[in-house]
């Protein structure tokens, strides 16, 4: 596992990509196993269509939430899935550049013969890695779950869905990594790349009731991870690539940036 | 031949700050060079620029001939680096981390174990359990074990024990004489005076001189007290060759001299001596007179070096 830095990076967080995945499997498998409760209750569809603006934007379609691809729409991936996937690709990519420089390790590194350049993909190919990870046990538990629970889902479309939610922490894992790149402060790369994902999560759910904000959700990345319900509806391919751009573009940000600048001691 | 390092007008500011300022350095292959200055002149300074950790606001910097920002990785293939205060991952071992930096190079780790084994060495510790002078033994391994052609040192003895420096020294004088170029940068005078064949002074970012070891040695000042059997005069002594701050109490003498001290001998001897007591010429006191702008000990030779 000492390699070379990717491997290196993987070993480091090897015990966080464990729990986040023990979290990912728990998520699953405590969605899945409380859907019967939401489907066999009568008149919940009714209810909540009574259920104010705001919190239907939050809650999603009320005709789908009482089927499963619908309830795993609005519990997995509206908040829980991205939280996890987000907070675990944030502190990964804060870490990842920053991180390092704030702990004095990255002079030492960087006398080896190895250039910048190539240990910041290695890092940023870690994190996707560690993603990878969480989206296997999201995955696993959601299945698992609801083979236990006893009803069918939709794999191709729970596969699409986790794919869309991966695609989003790596975007804001690599925001948080170019920050971090560009400017050695990990604090500020953890903040810049949490209020992404929190402005972001706000402009496409209670904020786009305010007719005036509307419009600004398509600056929100939450807008492209799954404004179309995506484990309903299946991959909205524009939507996807605008993820994998914004992290390419991240990408080249952060190798142009740290290639250029004076690294702190 | 290729220059080990040469600097043409190398400067660099931190902003508004000072960083080093015009700095012109050329050094041999094969030679053992040591830049001396108090903390803040800009060792570090040139030393991260060799290195590429950051960037000169001007002029520029070949290492063994290849330039410190184009050609960095090639340089840090081929030479061995070591800070004064060594400091990487805490939670891996001694052994994990010399196997993690030795894949980053060729993977060859029978140096590092023989010089682990020399240095006393226990490598199954975590780095972050270590002691400040074995965590400069991890450094030192590290930079030494790929046999580099050239290794560049920032003030490698900062806070090692006496034993353990002279330990380190040795090994210096080992690579010297198999050939390697070293550059050391070090605020400890005597260390330098030890293992260097060539010295340059820094003082706030420019680089005042550079002098072979011999030649500032010869310049050093001698401190040196006789005791008379009766009271001697100040102006007895004021105007013999090399003699300056001449400080005298009834027959107590005491003075400063500069190269041989062979003219106040002789001047001693018009008087009875009880008792002569003289400081080894160190280059402390070259560095004091290279320093001591506001007395003008050390004339010509110096600046005109600079």
């Amino acid at each position: 596992m000492l390699r070379n830095v990717y491997l290196k990076t993987l070993r480091d967080s090897r015990r966080s990509i464990l729990y986040y995945s023990i979290g990912s499997v728990a998520i699953g498998l405590y969605v899945t196993l409380f859907y019967p409760t939401i489907r066999d209750a009568t008149g919940f569809t009714e209810f909540l269509e009574q259920l104010p603006e705001a919190i239907k934007a939050l809650m999603g379609d009320a005709e789908t939430y009482t089927t499963a691809e619908g309830f795993l729409n609005a519990e997995i991936f509206s908040f829980m899935g991205p939280m996890v996937f987000g907070i675990f690709a944030i502190i990964a990519g804060m870490g990842a550049i920053a991180g390092e420089e704030e702990s004095h390790t990255l002079d030492q590194l960087l006398a080896n013969p190895i250039s910048r350049t190539s240990v910041l993909l290695q890092k940023a190919g870690a994190l996707m890695t560690g993603l990878v990870g969480l989206s296997i046990a999201l995955f696993v538990g959601l299945i698992v779950g609801s083979k236990i629970a006893g009803f069918s889902l939709s794999i191709t479309g729970t596969a699409q869905g986790i794919l869309s939610l991966y695609m989003l922490g790596i975007t804001l894992g690599l925001i948080a990594l170019a920050v971090g790149a560009a400017t050695g402060r990990k604090g500020l790369a953890g903040g810049v790349a949490a209020a992404v994902g929190v402005v972001g999560f706000l402009l496409d759910t209670f904020l786009s009731i305010v007719e005036l904000l509307d419009p600004a959700r398509f600056i929100s990345v939450f807008y492209y991870f799954n404004n179309s319900d995506v484990i309903i509806n299946g991959i909205n391919l524009v939507h996807f690539l605008t993820l994998v751009g914004i992290s390419a573009v991240a990408i080249a940000v952060s190798v142009w940036r740290f290639e250029k600048r004076d690294l702190s001691n | 031949m290729t220059a080990a390092i040469s600097t043409a007008a190398l400067t660099k500011f931190y902003g508004e700050h000072r960083g080093v300022i015009d700095v012109d350095l050329e050094i041999n292959m094969g030679e053992v060079f040591g830049l001396l200055g108090p903390n803040g002149a800009g060792k570090t300074t040139c030393i991260r620029m060799f290195f590429d950790f950051i960037r000169p606001t001007s002029g520029t910097a070949t290492v063994l001939g290849l330039d410190s920002k184009s050609d960095s990785v090639e340089i840090r293939r081929r030479v061995g680096y070591l800070p004064g205060d060594f400091v990487t991952y805490e939670k891996l071992t001694a052994l994990e981390l010399l196997e993690y930096f030795a894949n980053l190079r060729d993977g060859n780790m029978t140096r590092a174990r023989v010089l682990a084994e020399r240095f006393n060495l226990d490598l199954s510790r975590r780095i972050g359990e270590l002691s400040r002078g074995n965590r400069q033994k991890v450094g030192l391994v590290q930079a030494f074990m790929s046999d580099p052609e050239f290794l560049i040192l920032d003030e490698p003895t900062t806070g090692l024990d006496p034993l353990l420096q002279q330990e380190f020294h040795k090994l210096v004088l080992e690579e010297a004489r198999a050939g390697k170029t070293l550059f050391v940068s070090s605020h400890v005078l005597s260390e330098v005076e030890i293992i260097c064949d060539r010295v340059g002074i820094i003082r706030d970012g420019l680089l005042v001189t550079v002098e072979e070891v011999s030649v500032l040695r010869e310049r050093a000042l001698t401190r040196v007290e006789i005791e008379f059997a009766d009271n001697v005069s100040a102006a007895d002594f004021e105007a013999v060759e090399g003699v300056t701050d001449v400080e005298v109490s009834n027959h107590l003498f005491v003075c400063n001299v500069t190269g041989s001290v062979n003219s106040l001998i002789k001047a001693a001897a018009n008087h009875t001596v009880n008792k002569i007591q003289s400081g080894q010429p160190g280059l402390e006191e070259v560095f004091l007179a290279y320093y001591d702008s506001a007395n003008d000990r050390v004339d010509g030779g110096g600046s005109d070096a600079a």
